[in-house]
């Protein structure tokens, strides 16, 4: 349940540490966002000398929630904290690596690059 | 479909039921009711909370090592199906549930054994140190017939019916 003003975690090294949600896309008047979803945020945090700085405004999709994720089989899942991976307008990852668990229905939605790099995939 | 088994209370969890959480390592969590989930969330130790499996087995409650516990191990490799062994491991799940149940019940007798023992004397003992609350001390001296064994008491049978009745 991501919705603007929201504080992310960054799950990959991109050069962000934590982001700040702004805006939804993909929705009209939606109000929250969720795990798959991708979302326009700033960089409130930043690694120093990356090529990503404070205060820049880029897209990242969402890998992890603290709001429960329902699958179709009956499963409820929930992650430790709310975390992102910050892509570009084609959706392919700007980081090399990526941290943490990472939630299988990113496969569906087209982020196979993601999914590959995760160490973890629940 | 894997039956999975709670992390707090160690009941099985079937498909549809409870939440799993991820911790940040990846390790996963799963409860089979927000019962054991709130537990969790409130940092409590299952080895120290009464109702839990955990807490059973550490205090010798319920039975620790038997080897019909090899039988429930995980297993990750997945068989091949074949009919025969279906059948067959169908109707060993049954008959290996009745011997757990049956050796189960038995640990129970044992831990048991010796309590209505203990609870006569128990009750002996209050006897002779709280008799006063019965009977006098001084009728018990007088009258050497109020002794621990029945007590006899002697019911009149010159009383009437009609009189009862009236109380």
């Amino acid at each position: 349940m991501i919705q603007p003003q929201t504080l992310l975690n960054v799950a990959d090294n991109s050069g962000a540490r934590e982001l700040m949600c702004i805006r939804i896309i993909g929705a009209g008047n939606r109000r929250y966002a969720h795990i798959g979803d991708v979302i326009v945020a700033v960089i409130k945090e930043a690694v120093p000398n990356m090529p990503l700085e404070r205060s820049e405004i880029i897209r990242a999709v969402i890998v992890r929630t603290c709001k429960e994720l329902k699958r179709d089989n009956g499963m409820i899942i929930r992650y430790d904290d709310n975390a992102a991976v910050v892509i570009d307008q084609g959706g392919n990852p700007k980081g090399t690596r990526v941290f943490g668990a990472i939630a299988r229905e990113l496969r569906q939605l087209n982020f196979t690059k993601i999914v590959s790099l995760a160490p973890e995939v629940l | 479909m894997r039956l999975e088994k709670c992390w707090f209370c160690s009941s099985t969890v079937y498909p549809g039921h409870g939440i799993q959480f991820v911790r940040n390592d990846a390790k996963i969590f799963r409860f089979c009711r927000s019962k054991c989930h709130k537990n969790f969330k409130m940092k409590r130790n299952p080895r120290k909370v009464k109702w839990t499996k955990a807490y059973r087995r550490l205090h010798g409650k319920d039975m620790t090592q038997d080897s019909t516990f090899e039988f429930e191990r995980r297993r990750n490799r997945p068989e091949r199906y074949d009919r025969n062994v279906t059948e067959m491991t169908l109707k060993a799940i049954k008959k290996i549930d009745k011997i757990r149940v049956d050796r189960e019940v038995r640990h129970h007798k044992m831990r048991m054994k010796g309590k209505k023992a203990f609870e006569q004397q128990a009750a002996i003992k209050e006897l002779e140190n709280s008799i006063d609350l019965v009977k006098a001390p001084v009728a018990l001296q007088q009258d050497s017939q109020f002794t621990l064994a029945k007590i006899k008491v002697e019911v009149s049978r010159s009383q009437p019916e009609g009189e009862r009745m009236e109380e």
